[in-house]
């Protein structure tokens, strides 16, 4: 099967296409499936995440998969990124070091996650230079995002992330997807909520709602996020199953993409130029804690 | 009387990254055997440079599903903690007792959502 891959940038549009391509290609087994980028003028780096995660699940119905005839410049972003060595590329050094790299992680891997973000991103001169406090919130976003996808997707096929720093705008994005039960199915299993899947993802970003049951409370990862994304005035997008929801400078829009994502993305986009210290106007005494 | 303990997060988890919601789980039963034994608990989060809620979750939030308020209160201390890593604590902490506090929450929740119109929360 060949399938023609139109241009992918981080909004709804990219991601439909995404799915659009996964909805072609999905009931295919034991098959060649050849993604033509010729027509794929524009890739922002970070959508590898979804697309790697995509690409995996048809691999794993045993299909070969492979990406052919993408444009210099979106070959040498690919293979800077390490995405194309996945597909029989190679990886290319990244001598300007805008990318952190794609990579595939099991659910058991937090720790690795959380050094591939130290050293991919914290300790790399390249990257921006940030507010000490923003590094921080930034840090600790993208693990409250793994964390999440850990505890609720129950993937078992691997969680997919990928960054991009474009020094130019002042912006970093940055994504990870995984390929679990998704936010609509949580919420009917564990809340007995029958939503559409963008109510779904809308309902488990507020403040008192959690689909998490049993000893560990939860509830708090995704509310954390999107008070950092509106104090930051940065984008936050989720997709999951045929949910699309974003957030942008504190306004909300949501809707149904045409197909399912089999599973969940978190992408997220920061304004590296922020100065906030974001430090706390008035700090909590340890003795008022418990 | 008991001596009091001082328990090092740095040391448990091996890492100053505490993102992992099985470390955290880690560091809850510490404090729970602690507990049981009738000692009070200082925990510390010297060198620790990363938290997120789901290590929280599981280290600290957890304890309000065994122990009373009142017994947590008088047990557990904490040292060593950034500013807005103490704001985080405080939060898990206020879920945790809400989430303990009444089990059938999420009924509740999905009969108020189911009230409001049928079709979830309004944003």
């Amino acid at each position: 099967m060949k399938i023609r891959l139109p241009e992918i940038r981080h909004n709804r549009a990219g991601f439909e296409a995404l799915v659009q391509l996964r909805a072609k290609a999905k009931d295919c087994l034991f098959d060649d499936i050849e993604v033509d980028m010729r027509w794929t003028n524009w890739f922002d780096a970070d959508m590898c995440a979804p697309f790697g995660a995509i690409l995996y699940k048809l691999s794993d119905r045993m299909n070969t998969v492979r990406i052919v005839n993408a444009p210099t410049s979106i070959d040498r972003i690919l293979s800077k990124n390490g995405f194309l060595s996945h597909y029989g590329g190679n990886k290319l050094p990244d001598t300007w070091g805008t990318t952190i790299p794609y990579k595939r992680f099991e659910a058991k891997d937090d720790r690795y996650f959380a050094s591939y973000i130290e050293e991919e991103f914290v300790h790399r001169s390249e990257m921006p230079k940030m507010s000490v406090g923003l590094v921080k919130k930034f840090r600790e976003s993208v693990f409250e995002i793994f964390s999440n996808a850990v505890i609720h997707s129950q993937t078992k096929l691997g969680i997919f992330s990928c960054g991009q720093y474009f020094p130019k705008r002042d912006r970093l994005d940055f994504a990870v997807a995984d390929l679990g039960i998704g936010i609509r199915q949580n919420v009917l299993r564990n809340a007995g909520l029958n939503l559409k899947a963008d109510q779904a993802i809308s309902w488990a970003t507020e403040e008192r709602n959690t689909t998490k049951r049993g000893r560990i409370p939860g509830g708090l990862g995704l509310k954390l996020l999107k008070e950092f994304i509106t104090l930051n005035r940065g984008c936050i997008q989720i997709v999951s199953d045929s949910g699309y929801w974003a957030m942008e400078q504190g306004e909300v829009i949501s809707g149904e993409l045409s197909y399912r994502f089999p599973g969940t993305v978190v992408s997220i986009e920061i304004d590296t130029a922020d100065k906030r210290s974001y430090k706390l106007s008035s700090e909590i005494s340890e003795k008022d804690i418990f | 009387m008991k001596k009091n303990i001082t328990l090092n997060v740095f040391e448990i988890v091996g890492s100053p990254l505490c993102v992992a919601s099985d470390d955290g789980q880690r560091v809850y039963e510490r404090i729970a055997n602690a507990f049981k034994e009738e000692r009070n608990v200082t925990l510390s989060f010297l060198n620790v440079s990363s938290l997120t809620s789901a290590f929280l979750n599981a280290a600290i939030g957890q304890l309000y599903g065994s122990f009373t308020e009142d017994q947590i209160r008088a047990q557990l201390k904490v040292k060593d903690m950034q500013p807005d890593d103490l704001a985080l604590l405080k939060r898990v902490v206020d879920t945790a007792k809400e989430y303990f506090k009444d089990p059938k929450r999420f009924d509740r929740a999905v009969e108020e959502a189911l009230g409001d119109g049928g079709d979830g929360p309004k944003r």
